[in-house]
């Protein structure tokens, strides 16, 4: 009867590694400790290594993982620990070194084991996605030079609308002039989105310059308010500024700061009815700058909140409203703001408002001169 | 009034920028590339050099390091390009470029008042001035 039992387990265990084996992506298995113990041969074939070389090898030793600017991923926030400290099943994007030192990108699921909620290991399952990346990257190559070539006869469009509108070729009936004005205006939309799409497709591509200087954030503000104060007044929305110290400097790349502020202005006059208002302020927290653009609007419902950054994502209460726009705009400022090295979040209530929030490092030079001031 | 080299490739833009800056009192030389506007440099200094960036034969970031603007501290280059937040307009600031501006986004009367803010700058500033 034990003989029997042997025999089956064995047959399980045979089983067990064929379908390990088997596995159509890179495969391998962790003790508690994070040493290999079980490799499958898709994933030997990926990383260039054979199995002798790592059953017993601690995995973060074997396997660099870099992220998509060339960062060594510490291991705190590598997919194995956090899975092991979180205790969920975790998906990233990473970059493996591989045994001859080039890179490879893998899409990586790691799932903590536990027996008796004790943890006796994990099990990653890795893709190598370089033919992805290629796409992505020549979809980001492509949009690039679309939106250059694009913009090129838009800049002489919005050039001779508006030497014809300033009276450079003499004067317009007010016919002429009201016509001109709508070529200029639809210029203007059109631009908005190229400039939209051209900077997904930077932040895509890993290619957006940032240029970080100490910017004064109340000049800023009340830049990007000028800029939006007709769109404003057109619906009877009060803009309203806060910036109590005017001294106050964000570190940060100018024109990307300015993008995302006034992406979020926008949005604010977009989805706030007639009579409503719109408030921009700016104040200091634990060396941090946090910008905010508070409505009266719409808000956000609760069921679309999770998607508010997300690529093409629409509220259902927006579409109701307002059917133009791309649901690229939110996605642009998260992505904007990852690359200064800040966050976005928001607060809101269905029916009363939102109010979105960017944090970003405080200039040095102000913090010595707060800590002064105390 | 200054005197003030355009250099664009599209001759719609060159001839529109022409007129603008002419009817602001400035002196206009134009030039279609960097090739071309360099052998207009060998006769002449001017106060403000008005260059896009991507153009056949020679594009504005092969002048700005061929022209070397340390060997010329007066002249102001202004950066007239459609490639925002791109690696190319940060390599003009570091050749020497003062200012940067997105060009399907400028209205002319928004064109002389950027010339004029550029020609009074003291040094290089990376406002927007879209």
């Amino acid at each position: 009867m034990a003989s029997q039992t042997r025999v089956a387990l064995a047959e399980q265990r045979a089983l067990a590694e064929i379908l390990f084996d088997s596995i159509g992506d890179g495969a391998i298995t962790t003790d508690e400790y994070g040493c290999i113990t079980r490799i499958n041969p898709i994933a030997l074939n990926i990383l260039g290594f054979s199995e002798e070389e790592v059953i017993g090898v601690w995995l973060p030793k074997l396997l660099s993982a870099y992220d998509d600017n060339g960062r060594n991923i510490p291991l705190i926030e590598r997919p194995i620990t956090r899975a092991f400290v979180t205790r969920q099943i975790l998906s990233q994007r990473v970059r493996y070194k591989r045994k001859n030192g080039t890179l490879v990108p893998v899409s990586v699921t790691v799932s903590p084991i536990f027996v008796k909620d004790q943890p006796v290991g994990c099990i990653q399952i890795f893709r190598d996605i370089t033919k992805e990346y290629e796409i992505d990257k020549m979809k980001s190559d492509f949009i690039s030079l679309a939106s250059h070539q694009l913009r090129t006869p838009l800049s002489a469009i919005k050039t001779y609308s508006h030497m014809l509108l300033d009276g450079f070729m003499g004067p317009l009936t007010k016919a002429q002039a009201k016509s001109l004005r709508t070529i200029v205006s639809a210029t203007g939309r059109m631009n908005e989105t190229i400039s939209t799409l051209l900077n997904i497709s930077r932040i895509e591509s890993g290619s957006i310059a940032v240029d970080k200087k100490p910017i004064n954030a109340a000049q800023l503000m009340d830049e990007i308010i000028n800029e939006h104060q007709l769109a404003a007044t057109d619906k009877k929305i009060k803009l309203i500024t806060q910036h109590p110290d005017l001294q106050l400097k964000v570190l940060s790349d100018g024109v990307i700061l300015k993008e995302i502020l006034g992406n979020l202005v926008s949005n604010a006059i977009k989805y706030t009815n007639p009579n409503g208002q719109v408030c921009f302020a700016v104040k200091t927290k634990n060396n941090r700058v946090i910008l905010s653009v508070n409505d009266t609007g719409m808000g956000i419902p609760k069921e679309s909140r999770d998607n508010v950054f997300s690529k093409f994502y629409r509220g259902e209460n927006v579409i109701r409203k307002e059917t133009s726009g791309t649901g690229l705009g939110l996605y642009l400022v998260k992505g904007l703001v990852s690359e200064l090295g800040g966050e976005v979040w928001f607060d809101s209530t269905e029916g009363r408002g939102s109010t979105f929030y960017v944090s970003l490092p405080l200039f040095p030079q102000t913090i010595r001169t707060q800590t002064v001031k105390k | 009034m200054a005197d003030i080299l355009v250099v664009e490739d599209d001759k719609d833009l060159n001839a529109a920028y022409k007129v603008i800056l002419q009817s602001d009192k400035h002196r206009v030389k134009t030039a279609f590339n960097g090739q071309e506007a360099l052998e207009l440099l060998k006769g002449y200094t001017p106060d403000l050099i008005l260059l896009d960036l991507l153009m056949p034969i020679m594009g504005g970031l092969e002048l700005l390091e061929k022209y070397d603007l340390k060997s010329h501290p007066k002249v102001k280059v202004l950066i007239f390009t459609n490639m925002e937040n791109s690696p190319e307009v940060t390599k003009a600031y570091n050749l020497g470029a003062t200012r940067c501006i997105i060009k399907s986004w400028t209205a002319p009367q928004n064109l002389s008042k950027v010339v004029n803010d550029t020609l009074k700058a003291k040094d290089n500033s990376q406002l927007s001035l879209n």
